[in-house]
């Protein structure tokens, strides 16, 4: 039946009006609807699109794993030329006893998240022998020496160590070049990458991503990449294919779909994304232009600040983490998770303050949230210092301070009612008074924003993630605060809500005068929402300055490393870019090793950069 | 060194729970009463005077902290002292522990070996009639007061049909239905536990890389799934044992086992004070020493915790 008609010798897999679904009879729920693309060999098609849209399990299916996930194969061929069953299969009828010599074998995959994709109890080693043992038939040994190659090929240093490494032994960018060696031990024909850099930080994620296009170019495998990272997407990908709610929306060559988008929603994912570099010579936060959202476009840009008096000012604050051991349980090392960090923000400012996992960014908001205590340093709100003001003053800025969280999942009570959550801030902080129901007020929050008032009694799980995050927002508005620290406060959010939220974000702070304090990795948003920019490595701030300044006339290495890292949407251009290599050190040092302080040089009116490069030979870029 | 000082902890903290279970013990026995007046209830023609001398001969006239300091002291050395009726208690418990060691691991083994296959079959098919049922049966199983469950054992095995003895320890046979009645109480938790750590197991992302490797169900069950599920199910099979003692108590009175449980209800029937001070400490130093072993596996099945 197949072989009815003859695939032409370059493509290497055609999926043909495959169909995947949950459940059975009315009640299944289509994850792949009758969808067709085409893999080509040597070439890398990247499947794009927002959370649900049914990207990941088509690629399940490839691999024949549907079933473990609960789904099935309703309708449909994946036509895949075989040279082990030595034909052209169709792997959706095919025995499991012969997907199983296919798997891992011709097509294998890397999963989105390196912390859980590698088996805790197995050293790195055993889990690539595996492999090898299983398909090649080699000795043990055989295959030991083979992983070792095969980790040096993913360019991690001290293989020969690494191999009897267990997982948690290894940072999340080690372990994901761990997984890509193990995927890529048995010469696969088809490389199948789910969002293999999305858990990673942005230094991190470009290693990882030149490490799969040398592999691929030296190998030539061909690779489905899965992502709904734009900018990722494209540099990585030959053929795009956009998927939305389980059906295919378009697809065609990368620079096509990407430059010139033949489909309304390709276009409106595209103007959704963050392009670093877009704003190149403004000085303001600019909104998101949304298609649809246009009758609200007579603000395109924020307001300014108010430079005369800071709302909150950091004064060298310096916080550490202590790590106990040893038969008396002394403090032996300490993580110096924030070194003398100074910086104001202004009212109706947005100071961002970015950095990679460790950098120490997150600290500082919790320390201004009063959940860590500081060694040393000063924090003055208003011209106060936090740590020692009077109770009272103090519930007063703890009002005025306010928070939004990554997750917007774990940030709300299940339990409660969304207006409840909501409520329950402004009534401990006697915004509203004691005893009214306070309805109207949180009906009035919702509204502004942009969720219907209607919907005050019903409970987070009855929202989408971006819905959650606005909840999460009129909480912290409940209370009438004057900062907002938003800590990643869209990272978890699909590009399209992200520059919703981002956009709500900004309006608030016309309308409010609030000031943000926005903590977060993505340079691509910070050039968006900020007007300064504060730039966090190893605990210590290593170049402040504005929006422009920042952007344009980058100082520090690492600010350019960390701008360099970033994937451009540049549709038929892939940047060459000089391998990045290393990891971040880590923060954590032994007692009386101090870190050496950083002096800041002002270079420009508001613009400081650490002086002297010591540390950070390595990240110069041309 | 982080091992040492691990173990070293653990020793302290297993000497101030045996001596703080002691001292409660100890303490409490004596509010049931006299065990002279008990001792000598049979005898007629006793005077005051006799049993002043017999509470001396004893030691009981002295303060009860000096009584416990002297049952600590003489503990420290490894005497355990005599009982009041039934001379040295070290004879008495090294007859009574091996059974009760004996009763206790059979009854583990037989649990372990029927839960895990059953626990892992009912979640690789969850929702299956298998797994109904298995489900069904475990909480039948679990609703069994483990007294009923072993005077019904005898009544049909060894009544109805004389398969195996009704009590006492006489050869292999009279094992098997003591430890099966605790076998199945324990085999029905168990069984539970093992389906829903599974569950969670089954579905982590290493478990589908497994998968994606080629790997055959087999082996990423039984090799990449079971192997993380040990950490949690060594875990509670120790916890369990604390209370695999307090059902072996019961059930060793049901079938007339002479075990520790026996032993120190015997005790507390007697008052004999002695007996029972030594009986609770071992058992206190047994369930300290059984989870102080169970941290020490986990580290071995667990390399994220093993100390370097």
């Amino acid at each position: 039946m197949q072989d009815a008609e003859k695939t032409p010798d370059d493509m290497l897999l055609r999926v043909k009006n495959l169909t995947v679904q949950f459940g059975s009879g009315p009640m299944a729920v289509k994850a792949a609807d009758d969808l067709n693309y085409v893999l080509k060999r040597n070439k890398t098609l990247a499947i794009v699109g927002e959370s649900g849209s049914g990207k990941s399990v088509s690629s399940l299916a490839v691999l024949g794993l549907i079933k473990h996930i609960g789904g099935q194969i309703a309708s449909g061929e994946i036509l895949f030329k075989s040279d082990v069953l030595g034909r052209e299969v169709d792997l959706c009828t095919l025995d499991e006893e012969s997907l199983r010599r296919i798997r891992g074998n011709e097509i294998a995959m890397i999963f989105q998240e390196p912390m859980t994709s590698l088996n805790p109890v197995f050293t790195i080693g055993s889990q690539i022998v595996e492999t090898l043992v299983l398909h090649q038939g080699i000795s043990q040994r055989a295959a030991r020496q083979k992983a070792k190659e095969a980790l040096e090929l993913v360019r991690l240093p001290n293989a020969g160590r690494l191999i009897d490494n267990y997982p948690h032994q290894l940072s999340g960018g080690m372990r994901q070049r761990a997984m890509i060696a193990m995927a890529l031990s048995c010469q696969p024909k088809i490389l199948i990458a789910d969002e293999p850099t999305t858990a990673l930080d942005v230094t991190i994620q470009a290693q990882v991503l030149s490490i799969i296009r040398d592999l691929q170019r030296d190998m030539g495998t061909s690779v489905i990449f899965i992502s709904h990272d734009m900018g990722v997407v494209s540099e990585m990908a030959d053929d795009v294919l956009v998927m939305k709610a389980s059906k295919r929306v378009e697809i065609g060559a990368a620079k096509d779909v990407l430059g010139a988008p033949k489909e309304d929603y390709t276009r409106a994912l595209l103007a959704a994304v963050p392009r670093i570099g877009s704003m190149t010579g403004t000085t303001k936060p600019k909104l998101f232009d949304i298609p649809g959202e246009a009758s609200e476009g007579d603000t395109p840009e924020a307001a300014d600040f108010d430079a005369s008096e800071p709302i909150i000012e950091l004064d060298k604050l310096t916080t550490r983490y202590d790590i106990r051991g040893g038969l008396l349980n002394r403090v032996t090392h300490r993580v110096h998770a924030a070194e003398e960090v100074s910086f104001k923000i202004y009212p109706g400012e947005t100071l961002a303050l970015v950095g990679e996992s460790g950098s120490g960014k997150s600290t500082v908001g919790k320390t201004i949230q009063q959940l860590v205590d500081p060694v040393s340093g000063a924090v003055r709100f208003r011209g106060d210092d936090i740590f020692s003001m009077p109770k009272t003053e103090r519930t007063s800025f703890r009002r005025q301070t306010q928070y939004v969280f990554q997750d917007p999942y774990g940030s709300l009570n299940p339990r409660k009612t969304v207006g409840e959550s909501i409520l329950e801030p402004a009534f401990v902080h006697n915004v509203v008074a004691p005893g009214s129901n306070g309805r109207d007020y949180v009906c009035d929050l919702l509204e502004k924003v942009g969720l219907p008032a209607a919907h005050v009694d019903r409970y987070p799980h009855e929202f989408s993630g971006g819905q959650r995050q606005r909840v999460c927002i009129a909480r912290a508005l409940a209370c009438k605060p004057s900062l907002v620290i938003a800590d990643e406060a869209v990272s978890a959010l699909d590009v399209s809500v992200q520059a919703q939220v981002v956009n709500l974000l900004m309006k608030l702070q016309a309308e409010e005068g609030l000031a943000y304090l926005f903590i977060t990795h993505d340079m691509a948003v910070v050039e968006r929402v900020s007007h300064r920019v504060a730039v966090m490595y190893l605990g210590q701030i290593v170049e402040i300055g504005s929006r422009q300044q920042i952007f344009e006339n980058p100082q520090h290495p690492y600010t350019r490393r960390l701008l360099a890292a970033v994937p451009v949407l540049d549709p038929g251009n892939r940047p060459e870019r000089k391998p990045l290599e290393g990891e971040i050190p880590s923060a954590t040092r032994r007692v009386g090793d101090e870190p050496k302080i950083l002096q800041l040089e002002e270079i420009a009116d508001g613009h400081l950069v650490a002086r002297g490069t010591e540390g950070f030979e390595g990240m110069q870029l041309a | 060194m982080p091992v040492i000082r691990f173990i070293f902890v653990r020793f302290l903290q297993a000497i101030l729970v045996t001596m703080a279970v002691t001292l409660f013990v100890a303490f409490a026995i004596r509010l049931t009463g006299d065990p002279v007046v008990m001792m000598v209830s049979e005898a007629s023609n006793v005077t005051e005077e006799d049993l002043a001398r017999i509470r001396e001969s004893l030691g009981l006239n002295q303060p009860f902290l000096m009584q416990y300091f002297e049952f600590v002291k003489n503990l420290a050395r490894g005497d355990l002292g005599d009982s009041f009726f039934r001379g040295p208690v070290w004879d008495l418990i090294s007859v009574a522990l091996p059974a009760t060691l004996l009763l206790a691991a059979t009854s583990m083994f037989v649990s372990i070996l029927v839960s895990i296959p059953l626990g892992i079959y009912s979640a690789v098919h969850k929702g299956g009639l298998a797994d109904q049922m298995i489900r069904v049966l475990s909480l039948v199983g679990l609703s069994f007061p483990n007294f009923w469950l072993g005077i019904m054992l005898v009544l049909v095995f060894s009544i109805t049909f004389p398969f195996f003895p009704a009590s006492g320890f006489d050869g292999l046979a009279s094992l098997v239905l003591p430890s099966v009645t605790i076998g199945i109480i324990l085999t029905a938790t168990n069984v539970r536990l093992v389906r829903t750590t599974m569950l969670e197991i089954l579905g982590a992302q290493y478990v589908m890389v497994a998968r994606a490797k080629g790997l055959s169900e087999r082996k990423v069950i039984y090799k990449h799934a079971l192997r993380n599920g040990a950490i949690a199910l060594v875990t509670f099979m120790g916890l369990q044992f604390g209370n695999l003692i307090g059902g072996l108590v019961v059930v060793e009175l049901v079938f007339n086992w002479p075990g520790m449980g026996t032993l120190s209800v015997e005790a507390i029937a007697q008052r004999d004070y002695p007996l029972l001070q030594a009986t609770v400490s071992i058992l206190a130093i047994m369930i300290v020493g059984v989870n102080l072993a169970v941290d020490l596996i986990y580290g071995l099945i667990d390399p994220r915790i093993r100390v370097s």
